[in-house]
């Protein structure tokens, strides 16, 4: 029982850390229709922020959080502006030759100014120990992620369902040249999700990068990653990616204890089960 | 309706002359600048056999994706099943460089016959992560079943007798070079056929409007099928052929990287007319082997910008440039996958 | 297409014009190492330690010029791997070939080696069968069996007695998997459990509770150097194995110096062997760590590969003198047979059957530094190791 709780636990928080770099991917290729593969690449940009802020200039873990999404949202709006803005509406693959473009120019260029080597976000003290919770001992910084992921879906969920720029993007997504004739600016509206995509790229970089540690090639390593779990979740479904992110956090941590040496046969085969029988994911709208 | 018919037939009938006389034209490219790259290079050989190998995979790629309308990101599946059998037959004493083709041929049209069969129960975002788990899962089993594959170390030790009893592959490569030039043009101009035939048209009415083929009576499944079959072979050729001339296969070949590039250096080169998937796998490999040459620590960033510069200009792919050039070329291209 | 070729063409044609242009009399070695890509930083260190050495010992052997020609291969890729060896040799007229930082990759180049007359001098590649490809071989590196199987008898000498063994599910993991069972269990522990894990594992949570599970004393260690071993290390901290008492042996790619700073205070206590930590205490290093350091550009990026092409540079220039600059590939590996010399690391030697380096392992603990940097501490010394896979056959 105690080591089913203990996996339990460990898998709702790699899954939730998944769950915050992730959605902001499935935001942009369920609304945008964007299939941005530089996903990676802007939490990898926050990631660098955040490692300088807090580690070279020594200004704590809440500005380096805040520092890096205000700082990866302002570097992404000359590139929406003049790339993403081209390949909005053009074909699958078309988007996936520009991003895959823009994250080597990426890695490139951290790579030359940040040379190769692991950058850490050092944690505040409260967030470093160990705490106990009475079964086992379990990073107070797993804790701190877990309450972020939740605090995150809800979040977006009530802007996404209850707000009149949710009512607003949800009309865009639905039918553009519709909602532009009923006056809704869906230039502003692109704009503003583009930047809440890359926003949560920005904190889930930060956030989550005890589990996946900041390097230049980040975003190409985590890229498959990111790409099953928005499609299992459904693109553009909070419920789904967060369902996602559960149910495959716990199939990895689950397979990796049981049968660690099959870890990848476990969690592959639960992706390729999924799929088949829910060929839009979970909570994939018709296209 | 009749003269409807009609007139279709007297507008295809010229096109069908100038169709044959341009694919003439282009393989005779083909054959010229793979010759002229024997006697322009002769220090590389070894990279433009290694071209020719991923042209081969790329080729496949074009089949699924740019005339049957299905992207993957697992083809490399394919290209490993052909290099790794190759390798293994090899290894256990088959030597002969055309038997070793043949076998890599079969495995990956049986890789192919899986991978379809997978792959067609989905569509759009999911059919592409299928690829992805797929080629994960080759990937993973060749590094398990390491006595066979030599896992992570890869396997080493392959030995080839002569081809034809006499030209040896050697470190110069000229022999590896010419056989594979040799297999790609066969393979090209057999694909030529095929999309030209009545199987490859049904498979671009399916790429335009599944639905509609299907009230027409056709059986879409089994239509990809086996084009995924026909694909696997391909792919599974260009493994054998990079199997042979380095005599080493190692996990990279059924890696996600290398069916990530390959599909990359398609959507380059521009889909749909196998032309573009060789322009674009020279232009890429090309392109990376002289940046990284000039420049072996940053040539990633230039790569990049390579691409990005294309979306920008080019959006149907580098072979639309001839489209510009040729207007008898002009067809739908680079469009939806 | 044509007018592809032609502007190829031209590029290479201009870089061809270049090498051209260097002088007669000069003696070409061609380095391939992953300058770029998730290994880059290794590749860095090739560089940094070649350049070491050719700023301490001149630039020419003997009257002939050196000039190092450098091939980026970024991961594990073969058919690159020999394409690139294929072009050095064959373009660029190299008599020397050196670097190699993946098994399979060096796997590629031994069948060229015979028809090229050149040698290969190993950098890193660390796996006991390359040696038995060709005769043609040296390496100045490190296997993973002969850097690991000195820490069965030190885990035993601590009191443990069972261990759980975690190594990543690939090539040298398994080689460190088998090697450090052997010596073990021949000291007297007990393998209780062997875990594999596959490469791309993210969270260790899991693997860190198996090991409690089992009831170990100790766990063994290998991973790849980088994101992974930070994941590792930290999942050991925070998952209270560490305050539990269970020990923690690792061969030294796991604590390699320029992943110290990710690792953090985390690292602390950690028992490593290796063949080479940079805190290394001796006026060879000290000349090799200065000189390198300018070469890389910052003191935490220098590692382990840099005294791997140090040393490897020693070898080659070795091989020139004894050639007197002519290209003769068996002479110049007869000539290095039974070569021992004086590495930052301590005294070395080629061992003369099979052409491996012979050199002390050391038991390093991470500590603190005087600077309050992170270093390895070598606390024992094991001296004159060869390559136990390469001995038992």
């Amino acid at each position: 029982m105690q080591t089913i709780l203990s996996i339990g636990i460990d898998a709702f928080a790699y899954g939730m850390a998944l769950f915050i770099i992730c959605i902001g991917l499935s935001l942009t290729m369920g609304l945008m229709r964007v299939v941005n593969l530089a996903h990676g690449a802007f939490a990898m940009i926050a990631g660098y922020i955040a490692s300088y802020v807090a580690r070279d200039l020594g200004w704590g873990y809440g500005f380096a959080i805040i520092l890096a999404v205000i700082g990866t949202i302002i570097l992404s709006i000359p590139l929406e502006r003049f790339l993403f803005r081209r390949i909005y509406g053009s074909s699958e693959l078309t988007q996936v030759l520009m991003t895959i473009g823009i994250t080597f120019c990426v890695i490139g260029i951290t790579n030359y100014f940040f040379g190769p080597t692991l950058k850490t976000i050092p944690l505040p003290t409260g967030l470093s120990q160990p705490v106990d919770v009475g079964f086992r001992t379990i990073a107070a910084h797993r804790l701190f992620v877990m309450a972020c992921g939740l605090v995150v879906a809800a979040g977006l969920w009530y802007v996404i369902e209850r707000t009149a720029f949710g009512i607003k993007l949800r009309a865009t997504v639905d039918n553009a040249a519709m909602a532009d004739a009923l006056g809704v600016k869906t230039q502003v509206v692109y704009a503003v999700s583009f930047a809440l995509a890359i926003g949560l790229a920005a904190f889930g970089g930060v956030v989550g990068a005890e589990f996946l540690p900041i390097e230049p090639y980040y975003a190409l390593r985590y890229m498959v990653t990111f790409l099953v779990v928005v499609s299992v979740g459904g693109a553009g479904s909070i419920l789904g990616a967060v369902i996602a992110c559960l149910v495959l956090g716990a199939v990895d941590t689950t397979g990796r204890y049981l049968m660690p040496d099959f870890g990848n046969f476990f969690f592959y085969a639960a992706v390729i089960a999924i799929v088949c029988v829910f060929p839009r994911g979970f909570f994939g709208k018709a296209q | 309706m009749q003269t409807l018919a009609q007139s279709e037939k007297l507008a295809a009938a010229p096109s069908l002359g100038s169709r044959f006389l341009r694919d003439a034209i282009g393989i005779a490219a083909i054959i010229v600048a793979g010759i002229a790259g024997y006697f322009l290079f002769p220090d590389n050989l070894a990279l433009l056999t290694r071209v020719i190998a991923v042209g081969l995979l790329v080729l496949s790629i074009d089949l699924i994706t740019g005339y049957c309308g299905v992207a993957t990101l697992g083809q490399a599946a394919l290209f490993g099943a052909g290099a790794y059998a190759a390798g293994i037959a090899c290894v256990n004493g088959v030597t002969e460089p055309l038997t070793l083709i043949l076998i890599g041929a079969i495995a990956g049209a049986a890789a192919g016959l899986l991978m379809g069969t997978i792959m067609l129960r989905a569509h759009g975002l999911a059919q592409l992560v299928l690829s992805i788990a797929i080629v994960q899962l080759f990937h993973e089993a060749a590094n398990k079943a390491s006595a066979y594959t030599g896992g992570s170390d890869g396997l080493a030790g392959l030995m080839l007798s002569p081809l034809f009893g006499m030209f040896e592959f050697d470190l110069w490569g000229q022999t590896a070079y010419l056989f594979g030039l040799a297999l790609l043009v066969v393979v090209f101009v057999v694909l030529k056929f095929v999309v030209a035939s009545p199987f490859g048209m049904l498979c671009r009415g399916i790429k335009e409007d599944p639905v509609r083929i299907g009230a027409m009576g056709a059986f879409v499944f089994p239509v990809l099928l086996k084009m995924f079959v026909i694909s696997g072979a391909v792919a599974g050729m260009g493994g054998a052929l990079a199997a042979i001339s380095t005599q080493v296969v190692g996990l990279d070949s059924v890696s996600f990287e290398l069916s990530a590039n390959a599909l990359v250096m398609l959507v380059l080169g521009g889909l749909g007319s196998l032309y573009g998937a060789l322009i674009g796998t020279v232009i890429f490999m090309g392109f990376e082997h002289v940046v990284s040459a000039i420049n072996p620590f940053h040539w990633m960033t230039m790569v990049g910008a390579l691409l990005i510069a294309v979306v920008l200009a080019l959006p149907g792919g580098l072979s639309s440039i001839a489209d510009a050039i040729l207007p008898s070329r002009g067809r739908t291209r680079g469009g939806k996958a | 297409m044509s007018s592809v070729k032609k502007l190829l063409c031209a590029a290479v044609g201009a870089l061809i014009a270049g090498s051209v242009s260097a002088s007669a009399d000069t003696v070409k070695v061609g380095i391939i190492g992953p300058f770029s890509g998730p290994f880059a930083l290794q590749g860095k260190n090739f560089q940094a330690g070649v350049e070491a050495y050719m700023a301490l010992n001149g630039k020419s052997v003997k009257g002939h010029d050196v000039e190092v020609i450098y091939r980026d291969l970024p991961a594990a890729n073969p058919a690159q791997s020999r394409a690139l060896a294929q072009e050095l040799i064959v373009k660029d007229k190299v008599q020397y070939l050196g670097g190699v930082y993946f098994t399979p990759d060096a796997l590629a180049i031994t069948p060229l080696l015979k028809q090229a007359n050149a040698p290969l001098v190993i950098f890193n590649a660390a796996t006991s069968a390359i040696m038995t490809q060709s005769p043609l071989v040296v390496r100045t590196s490190f296997t993973t069996a002969q850097t690991t199987t000195p820490l069965g008898k030190i885990a035993v000498d601590r009191g443990v007695k069972k261990v759980v063994t975690a190594v990543s599910d690939y090539g040298p993991g398994v080689d460190a998997e088998n090697a450090f069972k052997k010596a073990f269990e021949a000291a007297g522990g007990k393998v209780v459990e062997a875990i594999r894990m596959p490469l791309n594992t993210n969270d260790f949570s899991p693997i860190m509770q198996r090991v409690r599970d089992s009831g170990a004393e100790a766990v063994f260690a290998f991973l790849p150097s980088g994101p992974t071993t930070l994941g590792f290390v930290k999942a050991y901290n925070e998952t209270g194995l560490k305050q539990a008492g269970i020990k923690f042996f690792a061969p030294g790619d796991l604590t390699q110096e320029s992943d110290l700073p990710a690792l953090g205070d985390g690292a602390l206590g950690l028992l490593t062997t290796f063949h080479y930590a940079v805190s290394h205490d001796s006026p060879e290093n000290k000349r090799f760590v200065e000189a390198a350091t300018k070469a890389i550009g910052g003191a935490d990026q220098l590692s382990f590969p840099a005294v791997g092409a140090f040393d490897g540079m020693h070898v080659i220039y070795k091989m020139i003198e004894a050639t007197d600059g002519k290209q003769d590939a068996q002479k110049a590996v007869d000539a290095v047979k039974g070569l021992s010399w004086t590495s930052p690391r301590g005294p070395v030697s080629i061992d003369a059957d099979t052409r491996h380096i012979t050199e002390n392992i050391y038991l390093r603990e991470v500590v603190k530094g005087p600077d309050g940097k992170l270093i390895n501490k070598e606390i024992e010394t094991f001296a004159n190791q060869k390559d136990p896979g390469l001995a038992s056959q």
